[in-house]
């Protein structure tokens, strides 16, 4: 294991532009979920929307205007949000664009524009060309795209393992730099609300129609929601903030329900504590997965309770920002990130009674304290596991 | 030249017939036989094929599974639904829509608790695909199983994705041993659009390595692994 | 003895049948009151979501998976034939 700095990162979802508006709505512990206003056919659910994206993302260079589609939107913003741009052409400039890897992670990719395309087909008018884009129509688009914008010339693919996709990114950074074959690497999550994703989730009764509540003994399911994360690994020595550790596994049980021990969760928990040399109790804080379906959060509430003391605390944030999927993984990241430096610890919103399943761990309230050491959780669909461990070091 | 990464082919295995014959993986318990899309069938085959070549527990090797499309059948029939009647997508063809979803079949159907990953760097996912597995095997001193496949576009997706037939190939990695060992390195160079001719598979990319391994002879092959770069990969028999 | 499908059952059996792809079985060889998940036909979640979406198509009522009668109304062949003439907005064909 090969500790990676982490020197800078940022963050676009429905709390809005970059970290402090997200910042600002974890402390102020305010929603900014919705009902769902972006299918054409009703469906009743809640969704995580990032605000005003069309004109907030009008400056979308004319190079990059080929490959124009809601989820390019997405990482576009991200990208501009808390001068990422500008870290990763520093790290361009400090070891070239060659030794500056790229691994993205996504689910939806642009499925919408393959979605517009198909809606297009039939029209007399025809296709709107850049609909036929082909770089459009792979899980790829998404690190194309980031690979354009930052004209990176070093290792770059996707990965797409669902809700674990952008958690995996960081675990690839490592492999890739402990082998010396880069100098640093940009990961990141982008997803976008979508089609697919809706009637998809829709078809499988896991959305729930109201805001959702993660651990409570009334939830009701998922709220899906969009963001972009990107974070820039450099060595070691370069930033307070560390990737410490990670554990990756597979529940080998079934596509869309959790192991019913949390068999690969525990082991993924395990692995990263081990590469880290840490021990439970010294993991101050918790990011769950904590999906507000019925299975996950039983499973993973269960996983917490017998691992962690009860000093450990541990929260689900999609109540700020709704189910990310793809984007998940780094999106928490980043709001462990958050949590390391600021000290304030998130609770879990809209929940008000926790389901009898939570250990001690498992907090409602914000709280603040002194977080030395983090893991935050991605378990997909399909039984794909991603723990990441995140320190800070003081002074 | 980068540094280069090496590892040693245990075992492989090939499905490409003529037409678009689909396989039936007898690993797959009935129940997901029934409902595995055309991708999950001809991974799972592949990946069980070269596993026994390989002499290898499917059970005990972590996984990288690569598409440039993914199922391109669902990802037709999801579109098309969407754009008609989004309330009656069917749930069983949307959970398979995931491009995890052969990885998802396969650690399922072998109990494998090993991680995998799903990947996709569009027109040069074989060549990262081969690359990611080979810097799993080397970072992490573990065999590991890659499994590479496509299949065929059609009807109005043919405007926008390039693909015909169903292509699977997978591959064993191991540290050393007897066979066929790789070197890999990335090359600054522009590379050649070769596998996407007008009538290929989009992971054609894959067949010369499988022909220099079946012919077992030294080879150095340039694969296209992004837009200025190939990926050297120089064959020695033992 | 066996019990004898009605053709209210029959129907249904074909709509399973079609729903999640069971290629070797025939409509007359699902015992109407043998289970339908787990042992006996060996259907699961997923299935059950696709024949709910079936049924409302056909039938026009909505199967919720988190309905706490799920278990007594998916336990065979014969208990949902009952439930869906129950409830159905469309007429559905005479027993017999």
């Amino acid at each position: 294991m090969l500790p990676l700095a982490i020197t800078a990162y940022s963050v676009v979802c429905a709390t809005g532009y970059g970290q402090k508006a997200l910042l600002d709505a974890l402390r102020e512990r305010r929603g900014p979920l919705r009902p769902n206003d972006f299918t054409a056919q009703p469906l009743p659910t809640w969704i995580g929307r990032v605000p005003d994206l069309e004109s907030a993302t009008r400056d979308l260079p004319a190079p990059l205007t080929p490959w124009d589609c809601r989820n390019n939107r997405v990482a576009w913003a991200g990208l501009n949000a808390d001068d990422f741009m500008s870290a990763a052409a520093g790290a361009v400039e400090r070891y070239g664009a060659r030794r500056v890897a790229l691994v993205m992670g996504t689910s939806t990719a642009a499925i919408d524009a393959t979605e517009a395309f198909y809606r297009h087909v039939d029209d007399p008018a025809g296709v709107p060309p850049q609909l036929l884009q082909p770089e459009l129509h792979t899980p790829h688009s998404i690190g194309d795209f980031v690979q354009r914008a930052l004209g990176l010339a070093g290792p770059c693919f996707t990965i797409a393992t669902a809700c674990s996709s952008s958690a995996k990114v960081f675990c690839q950074a490592e492999r890739l730099m402990r082998l010396g074959l880069c100098d640093a690497v940009v990961v990141g999550g982008v997803d976008s609300l979508c089609n697919s994703v809706l009637y998809g989730f829709g078809s499988l009764q896991l959305l729930s129609p109201e805001t959702c509540r993660p651990f409570a003994v009334d939830r009701r399911g998922l709220n899906i929601g969009e963001a972009a994360a990107f974070v820039l690994l450099e060595r070691g020595d370069r930033s307070d903030l560390t990737l410490l550790g990670y554990g990756e596994t597979s529940d080998a049980h079934h596509m869309s329900a959790p192991h019913p021990e949390g068999l690969g969760a525990r082991l993924a928990v395990e692995q990263a504590l081990a590469r880290a040399g840490r021990e439970p109790r010294e993991i101050q804080y918790i990011n769950l997965h904590g999906t507000a379906t019925p299975k996950n959060d039983a499973v993973e509430a269960q996983v917490v309770a017998n691992l962690f003391p009860a000093t450990t605390r541990a929260s689900s944030t999609k109540g700020w920002t709704g189910h990310t999927l793809g984007a998940a993984g780094s999106l928490e990241a980043v709001i462990t990130f958050l949590a390391l430096r600021t000290g304030l610890v998130p609770g879990t919103l809209n929940t008000t009674q926790l389901d009898a399943e939570c250990g001690p761990q498992i907090q409602l309230d914000n709280t603040d304290g002194d977080i030395r050491f983090a893991l935050s959780n991605s378990f997909g669909f399909g039984g794909s596991n991603c723990v990441l461990l995140f320190g800070r070091q003081t002074a | 030249m980068s540094a280069a990464l090496e590892v040693a082919v245990a075992g492989f295995a090939l499905w490409n017939p003529p037409g678009r014959a689909r396989p039936q993986p007898c690993i797959l318990p009935p129940n997901e036989r029934r409902r595995a899309p055309d991708t999950v069938a001809v991974a799972l085959e592949v990946a069980q094929a070269a596993c026994a070549n390989a002499g290898r527990d499917p059970a005990r090797l972590p996984m990288v599974f690569a598409s440039t499309y993914g199922d391109l059948a669902i990802t037709d029939y999801m579109c098309s639904t969407l754009a008609k009647a989004p309330t009656t997508l069917s749930p069983t063809r949307f959970h398979n829509s995931v491009h995890n979803a052969a990885a998802g079949y396969w650690s399922i159907a072998t109990g494998c608790h090993e991680p995998y990953c799903a990947l996709s760097a569009g027109r040069y996912t074989f060549a990262n695909g081969l690359f990611a597995a080979a810097l799993q095997v080397c970072a992490d001193q573990t065999d590991v199983l890659y499994v590479a496949y496509d299949i065929d576009a059609h009807g109005p997706q043919t405007q926008i994705t390039r693909s015909h037939g169903i292509l699977g190939v997978a591959l064993v990695l191991t540290r050393d041993g007897s066979g066929t060992s790789l070197e890999l390195a990335a090359v600054a160079e522009r590379s050649a659009d070769t596998a996407f001719a007008a009538s290929a598979n989009a992971m054609a990319d894959s067949l010369p390595l499988i022909a220099a391994l079946e012919r077992g002879s030294g080879d150095v092959l340039r694969l296209p692994l992004g837009p200025g770069s190939s990926l050297q990969v120089q064959l020695r028999h033992r | 003895m066996p019990a004898t499908q009605t053709t209210a059952e029959t129907e249904l059996a074909e709509l399973i049948i079609a729903a999640v792809n069971l290629e070797d079985v025939r409509p007359a060889d699902i015992e109407p009151e043998a289970p339908l998940f787990g042992a006996g036909l060996g259907l699961d979640s997923i299935d059950a979501l696709e024949i709910a979406l079936e049924v409302s198509r056909r039938y026009g009522l909505q199967l919720r998976s988190d309905d706490a009668d799920n278990r007594r109304i998916f336990a065979s062949l014969r208990s949902l034939a009952a439930y869906i003439q129950q409830h159905s907005q469309q007429p559905s064909p005479q027993p017999g």
